[in-house]
């Protein structure tokens, strides 16, 4: 039995160094990004008597014409592409409703899905009724973004066999805007677990499989339990994860490996004490540097 | 409560998990997470004290106000128990969306604590069958992440330790009746012994184990949870079980048992941390600005 | 000139002087000093956004949930933008006397009115159709200009969720006394019979997101009170200003781009 009790520790304010204080990029809700006409108005701004105005506090990033504001939270906004992580909130006719952090709940069409038996066939009308067999409320997929409506709801696929129902393992949610875009968000980690870092901030942690099963569609998950060692690389890596978010930091394949690997020397239900965190992230950070560097 | 869904994988996930002595957290079945607790928080208050328990955040103030006692116990003060779930804690308590919870969570806070044993109930008469103190104890909940009463029952603990009740002087005026006069020093008033408040600790039933301080995840796997009041000396004041399900005996007889140790243990920090709270003397709050 | 009369006599009945001869308020201010304002953003890890503000003795706890889809009744989805639900309600041990019920009477009911009325002015919900986006203020200790607090408070909720807004809101509470206005009143100035005027302004464009006032005064002293208003709004503004950056930089220092 362990309880950890504390005082609050008092907030260390980061004083405001001459260099950071100025930096132009950094914007609040109404400032003037630019008064030229020859912008492009993207997320987080808009025109008022012709200048270009921040809606957001954030910052500011500029590709070719095109400025947008990048908030530090925010709700998923999601692009065609974009890997999801999700989870079944409702079974109606023809679709399913998710959860994906998003400003209204996804859909994911039965049309959309590869069912088991593996060639696309059409949609029968008893495929429609059992529906429930194979995705329940509650179940977590992943899923690619297929279409934005005009509304602004995703339309998500699981066309492919990385996709699908998802397994044993943790669901840890952090910040969209902290997810790295990456080529790959499927991640088979050294460490011996794998990751999905699904752009809408749900990240999800699981054992690495042996071999793809791929006659079941991605709807068959193994309820066998897990190798305590597994276990522990898990509930590592979410705290780790955790930690990170807690510091704002980048999550992508390698903050998360060089995040584990610094936290090693702690007990894994320690790492999330304030001073653990800030200690292992701070050793993160500098391994980042050095590797770019 | 509020409520997350959890999938049939991720429930197995959890319940081996449990099994093997390693939550998705990294803590074993008997750990607490994390707890930060401050106490005089809110200035309008005569006791009060803000705890957080990994997410969930509860506040309590404490008031003390000038009653007449219930006419079973003529020479007792009484404490009264409101629980505000607040729609700040989650979007479900909106409205009147929290008050169900809000009266089971005080009725049995009302159980737990208000009785001599708990707190000296004499000590707050005032005059025998005229008046007494009435400690309003209003516990705001803040987040909602898990185990509220562990973190309720430990903020009710530091809120009344924090308590300062103004010292009364009766005087008898010419008419035969009485006058009250409060103290005007804040430094002329009663203080409350909180040695003998219980803890609250809450096992929840998962698989065939049971564990403190669960997850709303962890409680979304078990089937039924038993509430028990510790005292620091290891006596139990208070048990109830809570929840659909149902359990054997046999498991409440070992979960009393893990309770009792569990609890008695909570205590020991709590109390020094207090102290050592107390002994820094005036120093700067923290607050919500921490 | 009656009007003037009417708040002194009031002012005399509670037996305080508001204003001294030599010009200092009841807590030692000047006219048209502010209180502290002191606050903190992303209080909480589970809402979208979380913000922490206190006022002098007020203060103020203030969560954001969404924009998210519609739940409840769907009749009151909106197809052209995103409907604003506030819920303002003050913790039972608040204010001096304890309060029965934290929300839900009339005062509550108002105040959360016209926290929607004034958020609306400023986010920009047309980017959200069909959504919902909660804003839920909590006063923790009630010391005067409660609403403005709110506001403040909210404000700040609402952009530590990444919720577009035009401008700031700010809003400030002021009083007219012995011909003078005076800027963000606390609870004994408030409840000492100033007629008060509570405002809350976009500042850089100068828009007024709302104006309310309850009490009498001379049609001649409104603009010198309106003036006070703005001027005070625009104070707090700047200290917002400051939380606002200051938390930006603290978390783009972590990101190290």
């Amino acid at each position: 039995m362990a309880a950890d009790m504390r005082l609050p520790n008092i907030r260390k304010l980061v004083s405001l160094s001459l260099s950071a204080g100025d930096r132009r990029d950094l914007v609040v809700p109404g400032d003037v990004i630019t008064s030229d006409s020859g912008f492009m108005r993207g997320h987080g701004t808009y025109v008022d008597e012709e200048k270009l105005t921040a809606s957001v506090a954030g910052e500011v990033q500029r590709v070719d014409k095109l400025i947008c504001v990048r908030p530090l939270k925010t709700r998923f906004n999601g692009e065609v592409g974009d890997v999801v992580v999700g989870r079944i909130t409702e079974v109606q006719q023809k679709r399913w409703k998710v959860e994906t952090n998003s400003r209204l709940d996804s859909i994911l069409l039965l049309s959309s899905v590869n069912l088991p038996g593996g060639e696309l066939r059409r949609r029968s009308a008893e495929d429609e009724l059992t529906m429930r067999e194979y995705l329940l409320e509650g179940d977590l997929i992943s899923a690619e973004v297929q279409s934005v409506f005009s509304d602004g709801a995703l339309s998500l696929h699981t066309r492919s066999l990385k996709y699908g129902k998802l397994g044993q393992g943790v669901l840890v949610q952090i910040s969209p805007s902290l997810i790295k875009r990456q080529k790959t968000h499927f991640h088979n980690l050294p460490c011996g677990a794998s990751i999905i870092l699904g752009n809408n901030g749900f990240v999800w942690l699981y054992p690495t499989p042996g071999q793809q099963d791929e006659e079941a569609g991605g709807f068959y998950t193994s309820l066998e339990p897990i190798s305590l060692s597994d276990r522990e690389v898990i509930s590592r890596l979410r705290n780790c994860l955790l930690a990170l978010s807690a510091h704002k930091v980048l999550v992508f394949d390698t903050s998360v490996l060089y995040c584990y690997e610094s936290s090693l020397q702690h007990q894994v239900k320690d790492i999330l004490k304030p001073e653990v965190m800030e200690e292992i992230v701070m050793l993160t950070q500098q391994k980042l540097i050095e590797q770019e560097g | 409560m509020a409520t997350v869904q959890v999938s049939e994988a991720e429930k197995v996930y959890i319940l081996h998990g449990i099994r093997d002595d390693l939550r998705v957290d990294g803590r074993g079945c008997e750990d607490y997470r994390h707890m930060e607790i401050e106490t005089d928080v809110v200035s309008n208050t005569d006791g009060s004290a803000k705890v957080s328990l990994g997410h969930t955040a509860v506040l309590v103030g404490i008031k003390a106000e000038i009653g007449k006692p219930r006419p079973m116990a003529p020479n007792e003060g009484y404490l009264e128990f409101f629980v505000d779930c607040s729609a700040n804690a989650t979007p479900e308590f909106e409205g009147r969306g929290g008050e169900e919870l809000g009266k089971e969570l005080s009725n049995t806070l009302y159980k737990v604590f208000n009785n001599k044993h708990s707190v000296d109930l004499k000590k707050l008469c005032i005059s025998k069958g005229e008046h007494c103190w009435v400690l309003y104890v209003d516990v705001l909940l803040l987040q909602c992440d898990g185990n509220l009463y562990d973190a309720m029952s430990v903020a009710i603990k530091a809120a009344l330790f924090s308590t300062k009740i103004p010292k009364v002087h009766i005087s008898n005026d010419e008419e035969g009746g009485k006058e009250i006069e409060l103290s005007d020093d804040p430094f002329d008033c009663m203080r409350l012994d909180v040695e003998n408040v219980p803890c609250i600790v809450t096992l929840c039933k998962v698989g065939h184990r049971h564990v403190v301080d669960a997850t709303l995840q962890e409680k979304a796997c078990s089937v039924a949870s038993l509430i028990i009041s510790v005292t620091h000396k290891g006596t139990v004041t208070c048990v109830r079980k809570m929840g659909g399900g149902s359990l054997d005996p046999e498991s409440i007889f070992e979960m009393t048992e893990t309770g009792k140790r569990v609890g008695k243990a909570l205590h020991v920090p709590l109390m020094k941390l207090l102290q050592q709270e107390e002994s820094l003397g005036t120093r700067q709050k923290v607050g919500f600005l921490g | 000139m009656s009007s003037f009369r009417c708040f002194v006599l009031c002012g005399n009945m509670a037996g305080l002087e508001l204003l001294s001869d030599q010009g200092y308020r009841l807590d030692g201010r000047k006219a048209s000093e502010l209180r502290k304002v002191q606050a903190r953003m992303g209080v909480f890890a589970q809402a979208d956004g979380s913000a922490y503000l206190e006022q002098g003795n007020t203060k103020a706890l203030a969560v954001v949930y969404g924009p998210h889809e519609m739940r409840g009744s769907r009749s009151r989805t909106l197809h052209d933008r995103a409907v604003i639900n506030c819920q303002y309600s003050m913790a039972t041990f608040s204010m001096s006397e304890r309060k029965r019920r934290p929300h839900g009477d009339r005062k509550s009911t108002e105040m959360s009115l016209h926290l929607k009325q004034t958020f609306e002015a400023a986010v920009m919900t047309q980017l959200y159709p069909r959504s919902q986006i909660d804003i839920y203020v909590k006063i923790l200790q009630s010391d005067g200009g409660n609403y403005s607090v709110c506001v403040n408070a909210a404000t700040l909720a609402v952009i530590d969720a990444g919720i577009p807004m035009l401008d700031y809101v700010c809003a400030s509470t002021v009083g007219f006394v012995d011909e003078t206005p005076l800027a963000d009143l606390c609870y004994a100035e408030e409840s000492g019979g100033v007629s008060s005027l509570a405002l809350a302004l976009l500042p850089r464009g100068g828009q007024i997101a709302l104006l309310q006032m309850d009490a009498r005064l001379h049609q001649d002293n409104l603009e010198a009170l309106m003036d006070a208003a703005m001027t005070a709004c625009k104070g707090v503004s700047k200290v917002l200003d400051q939380v606002v950056r200051q938390h930006l930089q603290e978390a783009s220092l972590a990101t190290g781009d």
